[in-house]
């Protein structure tokens, strides 16, 4: 019934829908949206919480959730600067060993998660509440300066005519499609997201997986971390702090299930270019901080509705 | 059960019921007297559940007309769940209808609590709940969550509160599909109390023999039609499959395999704590092999630990000759043994999964060579599931498939895999004739192609006629292996109950 068909695809790609009719919407009604420069601002402003948004998809995609990001962002920032600033590490070395860290991050989690069999909002919760103390200890609650002026240009440069985050995320994401599309590992991440019992009675070595899904989130996390301290030149133990609810946001929007298995790199990517498009719109528009705050929640609360909704058959 | 004087509970005249594209039912008619069990019998999709579905008032009739206690209820619009019960129909399935979280007395008065000025009397409650499970002649414990019980039991306390709503009539939906052989029994006990007491009752399951232990008349349906109708007592068994199908069963089991190769399991003093002991066991290529026993003596964890699925604690297992020690599922299926558990969806497929990903699932490494080979792998799959004969798409989720073609993707997945050992823990649970026979007759496939199968199944005639040898478990051993002649049901139940 051709009926059906395009009604599954609808509800498939959905956010697809969302993000053309918001976009046309907002090129019609709000002034100064339709603009070149605007909308490459747009991208790269979304491009850090887009790349943090995928490390939480894979998380997500197994049934867990990475509580820890908010704090490993700062963590990351103000590792990294320390190192240059204070131990006199070149920032190549830096970043490398900044990224080493976040792996480690995650292979904590994972070990709680996973073989600890504590839930994963526990877990991740433990690292988040652990890494905040860090952050403020070894920052002594300030931001840390001295980051190499070379180093501003992986945040706020360009690659030619597009800023060097866009290009970033870009990489990423099609690096992300590719593993979850056409790899073993990331087939196998969805069969565990979807049905874990099932899996290991399959053979598929499921501890293994989750550690996977666990690392590739905090390594992700803090590849965004490098990319919005190189905006902001500076180590700070807050930054990140308010940004898991965005990154949450981003990933459910985008057709992720929060029980596992289900959602798409290219759902997360359209759904931070739609929060990014809302953004950009209620400042064009004029509409107070505090407002938007509200508005966001609005958003979540009916995408949330709209995921139970279509689940449900 | 009522004269001929007495009115019907319900009737159904001709109706038919159509959904964009199929015809779910095509003109069917049957009443339901007061103390009669009507079996309600047919393959999946035949239209059993749309027919309980108009009865209970969830959909309406395309055409004509459902009577209730006399009233044409088609004819007034509003007729609906509610108030197919409040006229006294009650469903009772396999799905939850309790609320797991409160107790059985809790349950029985949702909704229509005693009440003394104004408050809710519980001893009132009490009372009223103990006279309905002395009538029901049952124990179970109402002061328990219902999470903590058994399934017998929670189906016990719906049946309980369908007569504490004064149902006239019960709609019994599989529900021993998910019960044991002494549970079983129980049901067919307060099945018969009911009809004693005027309840009208429509059994529906796939269990046949189950239909010549309660039900006094039958109704069959094949492809949303009535293909007949009458008393239990007037048929038999193989008559009832042949109007199931529709054609003419000769066998439901093939001729077994009677060409074997060399042992390819070999089990001695296997033990695995107080779950089973000293189990000596051999499959020969070619073979299959039965396991028979009651529940708790240790069949499916025996079968597991031959999966690397159950911690053994002694005794040697030999595959091919080579001493092996499987720690995890991983290690067995590399060795060549596939798994067919008894809970298909929730331990065998990927529900959001297609076809095609279900069954590669055990077998991903072939089919990369750095990425995935998409096509190859949609091919190979392919191949095997029309070997198998299921019935789908491949790109269709599993979700909606059937429980037989569910259970067929399942196999798929190990024939995929090239096992030689293909584990069964009951392999035709919740499935149709049709399909069972289906199954069989792939069993037999496989053992011609010189694979070898060890089934778990509670059903004793469905071990007789596909295994060459049955073991028989009691409380953990071993009692003895049947084959040849002694391969009868009386000899093995004996045996079964460590007589």
């Amino acid at each position: 019934m051709p009926g059906a068909a395009f009604s599954s695809f609808f509800k498939e790609w959905a956010i697809l829908f969302i993000f053309v009719g918001l976009f046309a919407a907002c090129a019609i009604f709000v002034d100064g949206f339709f603009d070149g420069n605007n909308i490459l601002n747009i991208v790269r402003q979304i491009s850090f919480l887009a790349i943090i948004a995928l490390g939480q998809f894979f998380v997500i995609l197994i049934g867990g959730i990475d509580m820890s990001a908010s704090s490993s962002i700062g963590f990351t920032s103000v590792l990294l600067a320390g190192l240059v600033h204070w131990e006199n590490v070149p920032i190549a070395l830096a970043i490398v060993l900044v990224l080493l860290a976040s792996i480690a991050v995650g292979f904590v989690n994972g070990l709680m998660a996973v073989y600890g069999k504590i839930p994963a909002f526990i877990a991740t919760l433990v690292t988040m509440i652990v890494l905040k103390g860090v952050n403020y200890l070894y920052s002594n609650s300030i931001p840390i300066s001295g980051l190499p002026a070379g180093f501003k240009n992986l945040g706020a440069g360009h690659i030619g005519p597009i800023p060097t985050p866009i290009v970033i995320l870009a990489v990423i994401a099609i690096a992300c499609y590719v593993f979850t599309m056409h790899t073993a590992t990331g087939r196998s991440i969805y069969a565990v997201g979807g049905n874990e019992e099932a899996s290991r009675l399959s053979g598929i070595n499921t501890n293994k997986i989750k550690m996977i899904a666990f690392i590739l989130g905090s390594f992700l996390t803090a590849i965004g971390a490098i990319l919005i301290t190189s905006r902001t030149m500076a180590g700070q133990p807050t930054i990140g702090e308010n940004m898991l609810f965005d990154v949450i946001t981003v990933v459910v929007l985008g057709g992720t299930s929060l029980s596992g298995g289900r959602g798409k790199v290219v759902g997360v990517v359209i759904a931070a270019l739609i929060l990014g498009i809302i953004d950009n719109a209620m400042v064009l528009l004029g509409i107070g901080s505090y407002w938007q705050w509200i508005i966001k929640g609005l958003i979540l609360a009916a995408v949330v509705l709209i995921d139970a909704k279509t689940k449900k058959d | 059960m009522g004269g001929p004087a007495e009115q019907p509970i319900i009737e159904l005249r001709d109706v038919s019921k159509s959904f964009p594209g199929v015809r779910a039912l095509d003109h069917v008619s049957f009443s339901l007297r007061p103390g009669e069990c009507r079996a309600l019998v047919g393959e999946n999709g035949a239209g059993k559940s749309t027919l309980a579905k108009i009865i209970i008032g969830h959909y309406t009739p395309s055409e004509g007309a459902v009577y209730v206690g006399g009233t044409n209820v088609t004819e007034k619009s509003g007729y609906n769940v509610r108030s197919s019960q409040a006229m006294g129909i009650a469903v009772v399935h396999q799905e939850l209808q309790l609320i797991p979280e409160m107790n059985g007395l809790e349950n029985l008065f949702i909704g229509s609590y005693a009440k003394r000025f104004g408050l809710v009397d519980r001893k009132a409650m009490m009372r009223k709940a103990a006279e309905i499970m002395d009538f029901l002649g049952s124990s179970v414990d109402l002061t328990v969550p219902i999470k903590e019980l058994r399934m017998a039991e929670k189906q016990i306390i719906q049946l309980a509160k369908a007569v504490s709503m004064q149902a006239k009539m019960i709609i019994m939906d599989e529900l021993t599909a998910v019960l044991q052989e002494k549970e079983i029994e129980n049901i067919y006990r307060i099945i018969r109390v009911l009809k004693q007491r005027g309840m009208g009752i429509i059994y529906i399951s796939h269990r046949l023999d189950e239909i010549f232990e309660v039900c006094d008349t039958y109704t069959v349906l094949c492809d949303g039609r009535m293909i007949h109708s009458g008393e239990v007592a007037d048929v038999d068994k193989d008559r009832l499959i042949e109007m199931i199908i529709g054609r003419e069963m000769t066998q439901i089991f093939p001729p077994l395999n009677d060409k074997f190769g060399a042992p390819v399991l070999e089990l001695k003093g296997f033990s695995a704590g107080k779950a089973f002991r000293n189990i000596d066991l051999t499959v020969r290529a070619g073979e299959v092999v039965g396991i028979a026993g009651l529940v708790g003596a240790g069949k499916t964890e025996l079968l597991n630990a031959i999966f690397g699925n159950y911690r053994t604690t002694g005794g040697e297992m030999y595959w091919k000759g080579e001493k092996v020690n499987f720690r995890k599922p991983s290690a067995a299926i590399r060795k060549g043994i596939g798994l067919v558990p008894d809970e298909r969806k929730q331990l065998g497929l990927v529900m959001n999964f297609n076809v095609v990903h279900n069954i590669t699932l055990p077998s991903l490494k072939r089919f990369k060579k750095g990425t995935m080979q998409h096509r190859q792998e949609r091919e190979q799959a392919n191949q095997v599931a029309q070997l198998m004969r299921v019935k789908a798409t491949p790109q269709q989720s599993v979700v909606k498939l059937s429980g037989g073609n569910q259970q067929k993707i399942v196999i798929s997945k190990w024939v995929l895999a090239d096992s030689e050992l293909f584990l069964f823990d009951e392999p035709t649970r919740g499935i149709d004739v049709g399909a069972k026979a289906e199954i069989y007759k792939l069993v037999g496939e496989l053992t011609a192609k010189g694979k070898s199968v060890i089934i778990v199944s509670p059903e004793l005639e469905e071990l007789i006629g596909t295994c060459h040898r049955i073991y028989v478990m009691f409380e953990g051993e071993f009692q003895t292996c049947v084959s040849g002649e002694q391969k009868t049901q009386s000899h093995i139940i004996s045996k079964l109950l460590g007589v």
